[in-house]
């Protein structure tokens, strides 16, 4: 083996001069810091030898509580719901039998009452989901690509304040906004549009106002950050090869904020099936949406819940399918674009 | 970019930002009308309605109520949410993918549903519509949030952090409480106040497990479906003004979090 | 495997595979107490590897790791009296300079007033006294390195490893580094295990330099050893710059080995080699070993060569040259700047002695 010029000599070293210091000065008063005191416990020494012997046992520690709570508090709500549409009544009354059955999806295709709001909602949202894509993506165009990026914080936030206010009180805002002394009609008559108040609270269009209003956000951001992830190069290197403001955004920038439009459609049209408050407050007996049939169920005594569920199932199914379809169509748009 | 197009971009952003304001500024100013009816003209002022708020003792109950709830599902959500969090941001195991949406589902499932499916829950649980109810409800509600917030903070973490620690001594314990959670807090503090504004402003989930006892939102809305009064205009305004403290807090911690990392 | 009482670290048999890649492939390494031991090589080499497993970050899949005469193959990095310096320190931002050196003092159990005097003794060892309250990003790259440094030294550890250290560093702050280090090494009387892919970074501050490629040693040995005597192929080429000379083996002659070269027969350091006669072998000539002189000056004892390119580097002047025997084998040398060699083109002579020629594993 090797012998070079080592360094043997036993020098004033780090090393022994730590046992000194380790003898000096431990006083009466002189304890053991926190961590030092509980990793120095047997108990607890032995504890986490068991804990962490093995890889296997590892995982099993950190994924034990995580798969248990995930299967049975974020499946096991809609599984039981699903359950409980196909039985013929929920609660159960004691000593009775239940008996599986799909009368209470039935119940849906025959009665045209539970069907107008059903069409009701689905047409709604998915024009109140494009309507607030074409409001919201100039806003988030000119937030990604306008605004200094230093200030881009800054002119989210002034939008994020408002919709972390929640549902009720915004819509309680827009009834205040359209009632009939409201400032839409106050500034109408001001300049002399209308003699009248013109009836905007509990219409069609007060319940989509409120909608846009309170998804808008849902929109914005993934719109927002899709947008922001596009290289500013890009545009210029198309304005380069001769494109006009038009083409460039046409080729460039839309199909690459494909992904921003999806997503952001995706969690309007979802939220939008799901509203119960807005429609409530800002509709009307010809607005009557699905999510108030379906609460209707649940006001009752409680043995129309497994109509209620079914209900619920019905519109969760439609949902997501449209949500799906959308999906598709968005990847091979955006695909369609890359090639 | 051409300055026409640049101009008429701004114009568009200032319309927005107009749009998103007057509806609430409307309802702001309402609160200090001296009159019983919501609409203009408004002839004089008065701060009345903020008396009668305060001494109201349902009011300030409700707003306990609704604060203590908050508190209760927010605490819940995060030691799951992190919990989950670590999980997923580690190393790879077969189902992660699985996990992965399931722990998003309750984010994505539409307001009523989401109402609906856990009232039905409750029952199998046995847990009866009120405040254990609610705070469930909502802290299953916004695990998901907790989770994507973590997920993004522990993404950025060396993971030699970790293997200096056991370097120096540490169990996988301790370099988690001394130097993973840490690392995490400014995420947790901010996912922490979204939460508690989550559950403060949720109305669906409240309405259909609170039993009789209202939350803040759940009382708005009964007293709105009796009527309009000034009084809500007032409560209102309380909340947007908590809210807009509580968010930009959040906002801070979160950004801070993005540069220093202490 | 006999126990020298001087051996700190035995590595016995150690493999390790990720995946089909074989990191590390049988190695067997003694490192003695106080031995400053660098391992160098190409990334990929295997030298990551095996410093992972002395921290106790990868366990190997065959062989043993013997720590002061434990086995410590299965123990926790948190068991081991090994501390590491991480590539780029990690520092735990959380927390002050003095938060992160106690970090370790605390786990291993020692009381407040303990604590404080190891720290500051550390501290003041690497020149930190004034940034104990100092946050890591308060500091800059060198400090930050001390910083790591007093964080590992500061629980006595036994073996110090350190994952390429200074490559964060800037060139120039770097060699400074480099003659600290080597310096902290001397007076802690610490071992230190050096993991790097720079040549001189090992050469400069090593006792021993290990050359690994493809998980296995290339050759083990001092600084001198390797840059004067490389063994193998791999080993000239990878440290320093070095010429390559192909012949045939003629014979040997007690250390030495004659070999055919371009007709010509030289003579070259065997290093224990035995080629068989009439072989092909390979030797290196480092480039400031091979002489050269115009052929004017009247000693005409060399190989006749032209000069086919030659490049001023300030203190000296690399030159290429063509040897007349074979025109197309270029050799480079290294000759002094203020030296009248002549011009491209211009004849010269060149030699050298036969002990720098170092005869190659094949």
């Amino acid at each position: 083996m090797i012998t070079d010029v080592q360094n043997q000599q036993k020098q004033s070293s780090v090393s022994s001069l730590a046992s000194e210091s380790g003898n000096a000065g431990q006083g009466p008063g002189d304890r053991i810091p926190f961590w030092g005191r509980v990793s120095g416990r047997r108990g607890y020494q032995a504890l986490v030898d068991f804990l962490f012997a093995s890889e296997r046992r590892q995982f099993a520690l950190l994924a034990g509580i995580p798969f248990i709570w995930v299967l049975t508090q974020h499946l096991g709500p809609v599984l039981q719901m699903l359950y409980v549409s196909f039985l013929d009544a929920y609660p159960v009354a004691v000593g009775a039998q239940t008996h599986l059955t799909l009368k209470h999806y039935l119940l849906f295709f025959e009665e045209s009452v539970y069907r107008m709001p059903f069409l009701r909602t689905m047409t709604y949202s998915f024009a109140l989901t494009f309507a607030t894509l074409v409001i919201v993506y100039p806003v988030a165009y000119f937030l990604a690509r306008h605004v200094k990026r230093q200030n881009q914080l800054a002119f989210l936030l002034l939008l994020l304040i408002p919709f972390w206010v929640g549902e009720i009180v915004r819509t309680f805002a827009i009834m205040i906004l359209l009632g009939n002394n409201g400032a839409v009609n106050l500034l109408l008559k001001s300049l002399g549009f209308i003699d009248r108040p013109i009836p905007f609270m509990y219409t069609g269009f007060s319940v989509s106002f409120g909608v846009i209003y309170l998804t808008s956000l849902y929109m914005l951001l993934p719109l927002y950050s899709a947008l922001e992830k596009i290289p500013a190069s890009y545009s210029e290197a198309a304005s380069d090869l001769g494109a006009g403001a038009w083409t460039r955004f046409r080729r460039v920038t839309l199909p690459l904020s494909y992904e921003g439009v999806a997503s952001g459609c995706t969690l309007v049209f979802l939220m939008s099936t799901g509203f119960y408050a807005a429609p409530v407050l800002l509709g009307g007996p010809s607005t009557t949406v699905f999510a108030e049939t379906i609460a209707g169920f649940f006001h009752v005594a409680g043995d129309r819940w497994p109509t209620g569920a079914a209900f619920a199932c019905i519109l969760f199914l439609a949902s997501l399918t449209i949500t799906a379809l959308f999906m598709k169509f968005m990847g091979r748009l955006s695909s369609r674009g890359r090639r | 970019m051409t300055g026409k197009t640049r101009i008429l971009m701004s114009l568009i952003y200032a319309a927005f930002v107009v749009y998103v304001f007057v509806p609430l500024s409307m309802m702001v100013v309402m609160g200090f009308k001296d009159s019983k009816f919501i609409g203009f003209p408004i002839k004089s002022w008065t701060l009345d309605w903020y008396g009668r708020v305060f001494q109201d003792t349902e009011v300030m109950s409700v707003f306990g109520y609704s604060v203590l709830i908050a508190i209760g599902s927010t605490l819940v959500s995060l030691l799951i949410g992190t919990w989950i969090a670590v999980l997923l941001a580690g190393r790879k195991f077969f189902g992660r993918a699985l996990i992965f949406s399931l722990t998003i589902l309750p984010a994505v499932v539409p307001g009523i549903i989401s109402a609906i499916a856990f009232r039905i829950y409750a029952r199998l649980l046995g847990i009866e519509p009120g405040m254990m109810a609610v705070i469930w409800a909502h802290a299953v509600h916004n695990v998901p949030f907790v989770v994507l917030v973590i997920v993004a903070r522990l993404s950025t973490m060396p993971t030699n952090y970790i293997e200096a620690a056991r370097d120096l001594g540490a169990d996988p314990l301790v370099a988690f409480t001394r130097v993973t959670l840490p690392y995490l807090r400014p995420a947790m503090i901010g996912a922490g106040i979204f939460c508690l504004l989550l559950s403060f402003d949720d109305f669906v989930r409240s309405y259909f497990l609170g039993g009789y006892q209202p939350t803040l939102p759940v009382l708005i809305f009964s007293k709105l479906r009796s009527g309009m009064s000034p009084e809500i205009n007032a409560i209102s305004t309380i909340v947007i003004v908590l809210t807009a403290v509580l968010g930009v807090w959040a906002e801070r911690s979160m950004r801070r979090m993005n540069g220093a990392s202490r | 495997m006999s126990q020298n009482p001087d051996t700190l670290v035995q590595l016995q048999g150690v493999s390790k595979r990720f995946g089909s890649v074989v990191a590390l492939d049988d190695l067997d390494i003694d490192i003695k107490a106080g031995e400053f031991v660098t391992f160098l090589g190409p990334s990929g080499c295997g030298k990551s590897t095996t410093l992972r497993i002395l921290g106790g970050f990868e366990k190997p899949d065959t062989g043993r790791v013997i720590l002061d005469g434990e086995d410590v193959t299965r123990l926790p990095p948190n068991k081991r009296k090994v501390n590491m310096v991480f590539q780029d320190y990690a520092l735990f931002p959380h927390m002050s300079v003095a938060q992160n050196i106690d970090f370790g003092l605390e786990l291993k159990g020692m009381s407040v007033s303990q604590i404080e005097a190891r720290r500051q003794e550390v501290m003041s060892f690497l020149e930190l006294d004034e940034f104990g309250s100092r946050y890591p990003d308060q500091l800059s790259g060198g400090q930050r390195q001390r910083v790591a440094l007093a964080r590992a030294l500061a629980p006595d550890p036994a073996l110090l490893l350190l994952d390429e250290p200074l490559g964060a560093l800037d060139a120039k702050l770097r060699s400074q580094v480099q003659q600290e280090l080597k310096a902290i090494q001397r007076r802690t009387n610490t071992t230190f295990f050096f993991v790097t892919h720079d040549q001189d970074e090992a050469l400069t501050m090593s006792d021993r330099i290990v050359v690994m490629n493809g998980g296995k040693v290339e050759q083990d040995g001092t600084p001198e050893d390797l840059y004067l005597r490389p063994a193998s192929r791999f080993v000239a080429e990878f440290i320093g710059e070095t010429n390559l000379l192909n012949g045939h083996c003629l014979g040997m002659e007690g250390d030495e080995v004659v070999i055919d070269w371009l007709g010509t027969p030289v003579r070259a350091r065997a290093g224990g080699l035995q080629p068989i006669k009439g072989s092909k072998v390979t030797c290196s000539l480092r480039l400031e070993k091979l002489g050269c002189v115009p052929s004017r000056s009247g000693s005409e004892m060399g190989i006749p060569a032209h000069i086919a390119n030659k490049v001023f580097m300030g203190s000296r002047t690399a030159v290429t040259v063509s040897v007349d025997a074979a025109p197309e084998v270029l050799l480079r040398a290294y000759v002094d700047a203020e030296m009248a060699i002549g011009s491209v083109g211009d004849a010269v002579q060149i030699d050298w002695d036969s002990a720098n020629l170092a005869l190659l594993r094949q």
